[in-house]
């Protein structure tokens, strides 16, 4: 029998199913935090750190991911405060400025109102949300890609050996991949990178006053916002 | 060899041994730590035994090879009991002086004395060194009490009694209440009561519960986990039965790293005694508490001294951190409860059963207890390590126990805790050495490295320095700390380099505000320490490298101009021909001329110069 707990998400209290996330409650209930590397039913790893929220506790607040963190009784959590609001325009803009060729990424600096990027440029291919490497662990059942190396030169690759001994062809990992589409003025060469900004329209009057409720904007399909995949 | 299976047992072994101990007329205790034997003091022992064969007092004198003493600068170090007579930096010729002199007529030979460097005096016996008198030692004295390799030495020093004395007299809450009356917290770093995760993990449910020793000390310049665990790694053990029993454990696992050769080497031969004594295996002591320890040897990444990192290491993955919502000490290693503690804070335990919580909290400060063993590098006069009761100051240990700035320069700054911890100035030396205390200045006891600097230290090149640290040690996984650190490294070195501009300033505060917060793990959470604390206390360093474009310690290459003073220059013309770059000229018997076009400012021309007419600024 499922079990629910009593949680406050932004002030609204929720009914949430045990053993979910705070992610997931919060977009089932309607309400936006914005996240790259959570799928919905797929294991969460916090890698990008946009979800971070405020759990309040004994009166004490500590910022952590919600789509690492649990449901539980009696939970109070804060998405959209001042401090998670920049902190979290700060995460945005640092991925923006590593991987502009990207329209998921440039979406989410949109969203976490990042006007203008202070960091030289990289246009880099990979931000190592490891997105690809879940599903393909998780849903293609293929562990055919995974991460290597530490820190700065940690990224993604198939096991020793040919890619095609594990990989099933399912295309999963180029799917659920936020680089795999360009932004909409098509890829940025090198030198050229820019912060795109145009869907700014996307987020109507009502939701720069409500930042933390969904409005449906457009701006999560570039990379299968929960919302979307959730229908 | 006997195995001990009631309590009465460990009481007539250890009788036994201190009687043999009473035998021996003289013992020359010997340092065997890493420091010592770098500086070859393994060739120094096997000579004096050898010189001892050969005089024949073999029967007499007792060659006691131990653990770290602590005052690694002046090795290889000799202690003679009785007497405490103390030499240092012996080398193996001088074998047979020390045997046929010191140990046969009782002879002080001084040219192996100590001379102090403040005072210029010579002293004679280990405890009137100033930088051993100035020190509180509790853990530290057990190392020259005893050869790590053997457990019959722990055993006549009073080891296993507490583990005796907690099956015997102690349920698993009393000790519990026992450890957090002590005050007792977590030496690796953040400083959690020791008592409370025990009895979380207590309290948690589940017939399989862990416990860890975390020995994967990877702070650059910081030793002292690394040297208890050379020296005694009996005590670790003996601490780790307690808390095993206290939460309910059967099996326990030390955490070492691979760089430490003698560490894992000792810590095998602790664990192997143990178990041919029955201190380790099935009923312990004749009693229904059951505990085992195994050795696992990391490989050496930073990242693995976190907690869940090392947990999932342990378990055979990449040693990554994962989110801590759900505490280890509910969900640890194997998602069994787990409590992991430090070398450290381990080692602190036995003493607390046997002496009592009240005698432990006798030392220390309202919030801080007991002591904690530091790491003192950098520019002072003493280097080695050096345990303190809580609550000493920072001037204290810089000042007394360091014996001051090394070469009349004068003291900028300590920089506490480790990469992650942070800079403190020389105005805030009054700073008791106290988790909370330090916490709040902006830096942390981090597991007790202490890195003085002095006023040719750069702190935009220190910030540099950790920074590219962390760089490489970041696992990678989340964005704040992998891409985050990136970035300020970036911004740093732009700084350095004399291309900062005045608003990065702020961005740097900005961004490292970010990742301290919103960080997956501790490292990466910490990681931001060394540059806000230096934007903290040394915010016009920062200013005269982005706005006037000056270093003011004369660190940062791209910022300083070598010139020569022509009052001083002699035109030798040594400076002349070592330059590889061959932008000095000048005419022999007149001053020289740098041309500062050429010149890359590599510093070779400093060392040659003997009038010091070479100037940076």
């Amino acid at each position: 029998m499922l079990q629910y707990v009593n949680v406050t998400i932004d002030g609204a209290p929720v009914r949430a199913e045990k053993g979910t996330s705070v992610l997931d409650t919060a977009i089932h209930f309607g309400i936006c935090i914005p996240h790259l590397c959570h799928i919905p039913g797929i294991h969460d790893m916090g890698a990008c750190r946009l979800c971070i929220v405020e759990e309040v506790k004994n009166g004490r607040s500590k910022v952590t991911a919600s789509c690492t963190l649990l449901v539980e009784e009696g939970m109070v959590i804060k998405s959209n405060t001042d401090k998670i609001l920049k902190m979290r325009k700060n995460i945005a803009e640092l991925l923006v400025a590593q991987a502009p060729n990207s329209k998921a990424i440039q979406d989410i600096a949109v969203r976490c109102g990042v006007k203008n990027v202070r960091y030289p440029f990289r246009n880099e291919d990979c931000v190592l949300c490891g997105r690809c490497v879940r599903i393909c662990k998780e849903r293609a059942k293929a562990n055919a890609l995974g991460f290597m190396g530490r820190g700065k030169d940690r990224h993604v690759d198939h096991p020793p050996g040919r890619l095609m001994d594990y990989c099933k062809n399912c295309n999963g990992c180029i799917m659920f991949c936020p680089m795999s589409v360009t932004p909409c003025g098509g890829p940025m060469k090198k030198g050229e990178e820019r912060l795109c900004g145009q869907c700014d329209s996307q987020l109507n009057a009502d939701a720069q006053k409500m930042p933390g409720v969904c409005v449906w904007c457009e701006l999560g399909k570039g990379f299968q916002c929960s919302r979307y995949l959730a229908i | 060899m006997p195995r001990i299976s009631q309590a009465r047992d460990l009481e007539t072994l250890q009788q036994h041994f201190v009687a043999k101990r009473e035998r021996v007329k003289t013992t020359i205790v010997v340092c065997g730590g890493t420091g010592c034997q770098a500086s070859r003091a393994g060739s120094v022992i096997d000579a004096v035994r050898a010189e001892l064969a050969r005089q024949g007092l073999m029967q007499d004198v007792v060659v006691r090879v131990t653990g770290c003493h602590g005052f690694c600068e002046q090795g290889p170090i000799m202690v003679f009991e009785p007497g405490n007579l103390f030499y240092c930096h012996v080398t193996p010729n001088d074998a047979q002086d020390i045997v046929s002199r010191t140990v046969k007529k009782g002879e002080v030979i001084d040219k192996f004395l100590y001379t102090d460097p403040v005072s210029g005096r010579k002293v004679t016996k280990e405890a009137e060194i100033p930088f051993y008198s100035a020190q509180g030692r509790q853990l530290l004295n057990f190392n020259k009490l005893v050869d790590a390799c053997s457990i019959d030495d722990y055993i006549a020093i009073g080891g296993y009694r507490a583990i005796a004395k907690t099956l015997k007299e102690f349920k698993p809450a009393a000790i519990i209440s026992e450890i957090k009356a002590s005050g007792l917290r977590g030496r690796g770093g953040a400083g959690f009561p020791t008592g409370r995760k025990w009895e979380e993990a207590h309290e948690a449910p589940g017939d399989e519960k862990y416990v860890i020793c975390n020995a994967d000390e990877g702070d650059p310049g910081a030793y002292m986990d690394r040297c208890l665990l050379e020296a005694n790694p009996h005590q670790v053990l003996e601490g780790m039965m307690i808390g095993a029993r206290a939460v309910g454990a059967r099996k326990g696992y030390i955490y070492v790293r691979r760089e430490y050769p003698l560490a894992v080497k000792h810590a095998r031969i602790a664990v192997q005694q143990a178990r041919e004594y029955g201190l380790l295996g099935e009923n312990i002591l004749g009693t229904n508490f059951s505990f085992d320890v195994e050795i696992a040897r990391g490989g050496g990444a930073f990242v693995c001294g976190e907690s869940t990192a090392l947990m999932t290491s342990i378990e055979g993955k990449v040693g990554e951190p994962r989110a801590k919502d759900v505490h280890t000490v509910k969900e640890g290693l194997w998602n069994r409860p787990t409590v992991l503690n430090n070398v450290e804070t381990w080692a602190n335990v036995p003493s607390i059963i046997l002496n009592g919580a009240k005698w432990f909290a006798s030392r220390g400060t309202e919030s801080s207890k007991g002591t904690k063993i530091l790491a003192l590098t950098g520019q002072v006069k003493n280097t080695g390590l050096v345990e303190v009761a809580m609550g000493t100051t920072l001037r204290t240990i810089v000042y007394d126990i360091g014996g001051g700035p090394k070469n009349g320069n004068s003291i900028k700054a300590v920089q506490t805790g480790g990469p992650s911890g942070g800079c403190l100035p020389e105005s805030m030396f009054n700073l008791p050495v106290d988790f909370d205390a330090l916490w709040e200045a902006g830096s942390m006891m981090g597991s007790g490295g202490l890195v003085v600097m002095d006023d040719k230290t750069c702190m935009v090149d220190v910030a540099r320095y950790f920074l590219s640290f962390l760089q490489d040690e970041s696992c990678g996984k989340c964005v704040p700390c992998r891409v985050g650190i990136d970035r300020m490294l970036e911004i740093v070195t732009d700084i350095a380099d004399g291309h900062g501009r005045p608003e990065q300033l702020d961005l740097l505060q900005e961004l490292a505000e970010t990742v301290a917060e919103s960080s997956l793990c501790g490292l990466g959470k910490s990681a931001p320490n060394p540059v806000l604390s230096t934007l903290k206390y040394f915010m016009e360093e920062y200013r005269a490298h982005v706005e006037e474009k000056r270093c003011p310690a004369a660190v940062c290459k791209a910022l300083v101009t070598y010139s020569i003073d022509g009052e001083k220059c002699t035109g030798c013309g040594v400076c002349l021909k070592a330059c590889p770059h061959d932008s000095i000229a000048g005419e022999k018997k007149k001053p020289h001329v740098i041309d500062t076009g050429l010149c890359q400012r590599c510093g070779i021309c400093i060392g040659e110069c003997k009038f010091d007419a070479i100037t940076v600024r």
